[in-house]
């Protein structure tokens, strides 16, 4: 029925009021020729009220000739209605105009850039170059090419090995992948040495090219030259420059410490809630107080509410503080235990620093225990490359 | 003559599971609760106010009875009476 009323609101209808003696006739009369009469009511003795179409009205005054009644227009409903008033307020029309026209051109505007993983290169380099393009806060987003954007930052930065840009209402993400930076290539025409990049005691050192001027036992500091590029000939003073070349492989050595307390104090949450709310426009924040926290040791959790549901970035957003009440213990931990999963531990960061093709030689886990911590150390002992090109600088 | 035929229609709506409102043209009337009556094949409204609605149709007249009764549709075929409805007599 609601389709049917949405269907007569969008189509227009009046209200009638008929007055006279042989009203029945005059619905029977209606019902035959097909007129659609609906909430017909009597409201008194000789007067019926009821709703019909604009087309069914003009269709009833026939009948209304042929019966000999009265025909009152109380109310006049409907689009066709609302149009024909709205045609005589043009200003109100005209500001409904504005405002569609203000909706659609600010949101057809750029209002925040996004730049999503970026960690080497700033976000304000990477703005930058937006800008010198035209492309900042406030741009109209078509007026964006996203392949062109696109294409000119990874040209720009060659650590990008992904680039997406997209735009999203009003919001320009820009999403990077950074490669992991190759090492800077120095053309084989290019002089230079080979160094230590870090300390260590020399396994072997081959040269393919240039001179080596390390044995193997030498123990080398970080920055020594390993191999030169400067080959000097005993019988003349010519001095020769080379892009020397090789491998140096040396030992070096890995360390990882980790205290940790045998007794250690742990927090545990009773169950008791306190919560605060908070208002937030913008950067500025109002705090709804009931009275001060009532906990004396409490963790303290922020949450947002969200509106209708959506994963939207408003400007104003309530959030709400809770503080967990929380009571501190003191459990003494397993001592065997312990070692085991410092061990496990400090391993593990150890073999994040380890760089890819380095072999492991040795390993050494010690364990010390003194006023209550247990210290752990590790030790790995490996053999890694260690040379580092750099050019000569010739002056 | 006539009853014999009328007979015969109902022995076939009878064996073929006819609708019998409609081979036998009589109106129907359909109630929903006391809130709401539907009748169609109905011959015209010969009075209507808010207490009594008599309406003619094949069988006789059909009289409802009731309170604060609103005719919400009114087709050739069909008519809709919403209100609260007490009494259906048929004077046939």
């Amino acid at each position: 029925m609601e389709v049917i009323k949405a269907w007569n609101f969008l189509k227009g209808y009046v209200i009638i009021k008929v007055e006279g003696l042989t009203l029945e006739r005059f619905l029977n009369l209606a019902a035959t020729r097909d007129i659609y009469l609906w909430d017909i009511n009597r409201i008194g003795h000789t007067i019926l009220e009821m709703k019909v179409t604009i087309e069914g009205f003009r269709a009833l005054k026939e009948i209304v000739k042929r019966v000999g009644c009265r025909v009152e227009i109380i109310d006049k409903r409907g689009l066709p209605f609302i149009i024909y008033r709205l045609k005589h307020r043009k200003m109100l029309a005209f500001g409904f105009l504005l405002f569609l026209g203000i909706i659609i051109f600010l949101s057809s505007l750029i209002w925040n850039i996004e730049i999503i993983g970026n960690e080497r290169v700033k976000t304000e380099d990477i703005m930058k170059i937006l800008e010198k393009e035209d492309i900042k806060n406030g741009i109209i987003k078509y007026k964006i090419d996203k392949d062109y954007t696109k294409h000119l930052l990874l040209n720009e930065f060659d650590t990008f090995s992904f680039l997406s840009v997209e735009i999203k209402g009003t919001k320009l993400i820009i999403e990077v992948k950074e490669q992991d930076l190759p090492p800077e290539k120095i053309h084989t025409d290019t002089p230079c040495n080979i160094v230590a990049a870090k300390k260590g005691v020399i396994v072997k050192a081959i040269a393919r090219n240039g001179k080596a001027l390390v044995r193997k036992g030498d123990v080398v500091k970080k920055g020594q030259i390993l191999i030169t590029g400067l080959i000097s000939d005993e019988y003349s003073e010519e001095q020769i420059l080379v892009h020397a070349d090789g491998e140096v492989l040396a030992k070096t050595v890995y360390n990882y410490r980790i205290d940790e307390p045998i007794v250690k104090a742990v927090k545990e949450e009773t169950g008791r809630v306190y919560e605060r709310r908070e208002l937030k426009i913008g950067q500025k924040g109002v705090q709804f107080f009931k009275g001060e926290i009532p906990y004396a040791d409490y963790i303290e959790e922020v949450k947002e509410v969200k509106f209708f549901d959506m994963d939207m970035d408003l400007p104003i957003k309530i959030l709400i503080h809770q503080f967990k009440e929380v009571e501190k213990k003191e459990i003494k931990q397993n001592i065997d235990f312990l070692k085991q999963s410092t061990h496990i531990k400090a391993i593990e960061e150890l073999n994040k620093q380890l760089p890819q093709n380095a072999q492991i030689e040795s390993k050494d886990v010690k364990h010390y225990i003194k006023g209550g911590i247990l210290s752990t150390y590790a030790t790995l002992e490996v053999i890694e490359d260690i040379g580092e090109k750099i050019i000569i600088n010739i002056d | 003559m006539k009853n014999r035929m009328e007979n015969f229609k109902y022995n076939i709506s009878e064996a073929l599971e006819l609708p019998k409102d409609v081979v036998l043209d009589l109106p129907k009337i359909t109630m929903i609760g006391n809130i709401q009556l539907n009748i169609s094949n109905h011959k015209g409204i010969v009075e209507y106010t808010q207490e009594i609605l008599r309406i003619n149709s094949s069988i006789g007249i059909i009289k409802v009875t009731g309170n604060s009764m609103e005719l919400k549709t009114i087709l050739s075929e069909e008519i809709i009476v919403k209100g609260n409805i007490e009494k259906i007599e048929i004077y046939s």
